[in-house]
């Protein structure tokens, strides 16, 4: 409890971010603002960067619930138009995101609709099912108040039977401040807690005490949201896998990649139909000689990645795999060094260059002091970029550009952050960048 | 009049962004048989860039080039404008390219260290400054304006595996802002490249005669992606998407993956070699009564 409370009263130092925000504006000789306004934004984008922990073993196979308050608090109209409307907007980017990033996991959605826990769409690994769902739950009628218990309870059936090498997680966003539970809900926590399900809350409203002791309980992280773009923020931090739970077992899992067939004995290959259209009736499945099909018991499905309906086997393709390897391999975070520090002829072979001239290297961009208060410096191969290199290059490309275009400094790289005793995961990543073959 | 206008604004209010990432290692088979070929791509590229710069006064143009030592911009050079006098009539935006990627190139291979032995191109580290070139302009695309990147890759190397993380990577990040690559190979089928452009729903080529290798990029190269279904182009080739084991880089049909680092093994083992994650629960293994005693007391 005292734990407790000595986190609480760290909660309030976020106070101290707003004192004397005016004295941070300067302005430069020239009586402008545009330099001390650059550099705020530069501060805030990097902001993010900053947060992002090293982890070494990650829950790479997800197995996450969404569970949505779908309670007459819903309609409040603080994040326009409607709670509601609001947070299916940004499920809908969440999801693309969530299965761009981890391909290999699966999502399902559960809605708290008066009381009552209700499985929206259960746990599949397409995004085209969850993202129609919901488009049906943007309209649904909100009345009375959810139950966080049954939603939990619900949720914590289904992941009960889940394979045990999977992480499995539940992430709830609630308006509402009261559940209206059926017993007890520190059971289902308990519950929760010893089949290490990781829980994580977004309130739309305000602190849950009973949220945040679940959460705490649970490993998960909560989050009271600001605005829309602080929602955004909480729900698109979800995305990245959690650290792997102690209760998770390791295993190896048997796998299929299937081939596609175009010739069978020197012809084409027959006319088939796929598995994963077959029993729907809206889009009945379409007689084609392209597709995937199982290694095992050649049965076709049009698209990856999917478990196969006969045999159970999961069917990759080798870049689906690819894919989640940046979460495991990350770029290590680069140096900010003020702009004075860079060498006028950095990141360009050209000697007959003249002085006050620098430019990123990745971008070709003309850095000038004004605009380019502090610039990056990877510690690998002494490049330097700007800002928005910087965070393209950690967020989006997952790559250093400068360890990659420069013979001799690649292997270097990977050799050095797998010092020992430093991280488990690493060691063989070097190895590993070889064996890679095709 | 109407319908012409608005077509004419649509048409003006997008660019259409090409770089070229040339590969201009000389430890490259096809350099390495008769240097003359390396004028030739050259002289191919340049007029390719000027018909790409022809089609629409809005389409920009970046030449890379990728060599044995380093990764540099042959255009655009802001910095060092070139002394233009028109010559024979020619447009001077035209003469500007081809004297810039010239001059350029002259001076990396001039300054370039000698070449002990061959080695390989790093291309997918040009792929990805590519990529940070092109975000950046994106970034500065007024509003309201549309721009369509691409990115061409022509190469006569072999790839290396060592660079499959860093592949991969640029090929997901050209599919996620919409970016489409197109290779033209010049000597052998590069299959971790057909992979990027079947991702990114670019064209793949494989050109046979390297005279013709101007024709080749008019024909296949230079209509823009979202016309290109109109046209009548060489059939995407099949893409081997299997994976190969790590344990002996052989292509499997089933195999087992680490739960923890998603490395791809052709074998049960107790083990992962990759991450040294022991696995707990040997489900699959087929036990017999002495191999199982053996795994307990590893336990």
């Amino acid at each position: 409890m005292a734990e407790d409370e000595h986190e609480d009263q760290k909660e309030y130092r976020w106070e101290t971010g707003y004192e004397k925000t005016w004295e941070a504006i300067k302005d430069d000789e020239d009586g402008l603002l545009d330099g001390a306004i650059a550099e705020i934004i530069q501060k805030a984008k990097r902001q993010r960067l900053a947060q992002k922990a090293k982890q070494n073993r990650l829950g790479m196979m997800r197995h996450l619930f969404i569970v949505l308050d779908c309670s007459e608090s819903m309609s409040v109209p603080d994040l326009k138009p409607t709670r509601l409307r609001c947070t299916v907007k940004l499920l809908e980017v969440f999801i693309e995101e969530f299965f761009d990033q981890n391909p290999i996991s699966q999502l399902g959605i559960i809605a708290l609709k008066a009381k009552r826990a209700e499985k929206v769409t259960d746990l599949t690994g397409t995004s085209r099912v969850h993202l129609k769902a919901l488009e049906s739950l943007a309209n649904v009628s909100l009345t009375s108040e959810p139950s966080l218990q049954n939603g939990l309870d619900l949720a914590l059936k289904t992941l009960k039977v889940v394979p045990p090498h999977a992480s499995r997680e539940i992430v709830v966003i609630i308006g509402s401040l009261t559940t209206c539970d059926p017993v007890d809900i520190n059971l289902t926590i308990d519950e929760l807690k010893k089949e290490g399900i990781r829980c994580s809350v977004i309130s739309l409203s305000a602190e849950i005490r009973v949220a945040r002791y679940l959460t705490q309980q649970t490993m998960g992280t909560f989050g009271a949201v600001l605005d829309d773009a602080h929602f955004r923020d909480q729900l698109m931090s979800q995305v990245d896998p959690p650290p792997a739970a102690k209760t998770q077992h390791n295993s190896l899992i048997r796998m299929g990649f299937p081939h596609t067939k175009s010739e069978v004995e020197g012809k084409d290959a027959p006319l088939s139909m796929c598995m994963c259209h077959i029993e729907n009736l809206e889009e009945p499945s379409e007689l084609s000689t392209t597709g995937h099909h199982c290694p095992q018991c050649n049965s076709k499905y049009c698209e990856l990645p999917v478990e196969c309906q006969s045999c159970g086997l999961t069917l990759v393709s080798a870049p689906h795999l690819a894919r989640s390897y940046h979460h495991l391999f990350p770029v290590p975070n680069f140096e900010e060094l003020p702009f004075e520090s860079m060498p006028a002829s950095a990141g360009s072979s050209d000697q007959d260059r003249d002085g006050g001239i620098r430019d990123c290297y990745a971008c070709a961009k003309a850095l000038g002091p004004v605009a380019d208060k502090s610039v990056f410096k990877c510690s690998f191969c002494k490049q330097f970029f700007c800002t928005d290199c910087d965070i393209f290059i950690h967020e989006t490309l997952h790559a250093c550009v400068g360890c990659n275009t420069i013979p001799g400094v690649d292997g270097l790289v990977y050799q050095q952050t797998t010092k020992p005793g430093e991280d488990d995961a690493h060691p063989g990543s070097s190895k590993q960048r070889v064996q890679f073959g095709i | 009049m109407d319908a012409d206008q608005t077509t004419s604004k649509e048409a003006e209010a997008s660019i259409d962004l090409l770089v070229i990432v040339l590969d201009t290692n000389p430890s490259q088979h096809i350099v390495r048989q008769n240097p003359q070929n390396l004028t030739q791509i050259l002289e191919a590229v340049i007029a390719f860039g000027n018909a790409h710069l022809m089609q629409k006064a809005q389409n920009k143009l970046a030449v890379l080039s990728c060599s044995h030592h380093a990764t540099n911009f042959l255009y655009p050079q802001p910095r060092r404008p070139v002394e233009l006098r028109q010559v024979d009539g020619q447009y001077e935006a035209f003469s500007l390219v081809e004297k810039t990627v010239k001059q350029q190139l002259g001076s990396i291979l001039m300054n370039a260290p000698r070449l002990s032995s061959p080695c390989e191109s790093l291309l997918a580290g040009s792929m990805s400054m590519a990529l940070c070139y092109i975000s950046r302009l994106q970034r500065n695309v007024p509003p309201g304006v549309k721009m369509h990147s691409r990115i061409l890759v022509l190469t006569g190397s072999n790839e290396c595996a060592s660079q499959y993380m860093t592949y991969m990577n640029v090929f997901f990040t050209a599919q996620k802002l919409d970016i489409v690559i197109d290779t033209c190979a010049l000597d052998k089928t590069l299959s971790l490249l057909q992979q990027g452009c079947d991702i990114t729903s670019g064209q793949f080529l494989k050109v046979t005669q390297l005279d013709g290798l101007l024709q080749y990029l008019l024909w296949v190269f230079l209509p823009a992606p979202q016309m290109r279904n109109k046209l009548v182009l060489p059939p995407p080739p099949k893409v081997d998407y299997r994976a190969s084991c790590f344990c002996h880089r052989e292509l499997i049909d089933i195999g087992y993956v680490c739960s923890v680092c998603l490395s791809v093994f052709c074998k049960y083992s107790p083990i992962c070699t990759t991450c040294h994650t022991i696995f707990k629960s040997p489900g699959p293994l087929p036990v017999k009564g002495k191999k199982k005693k053996k795994t307990d007391k590893q336990m």
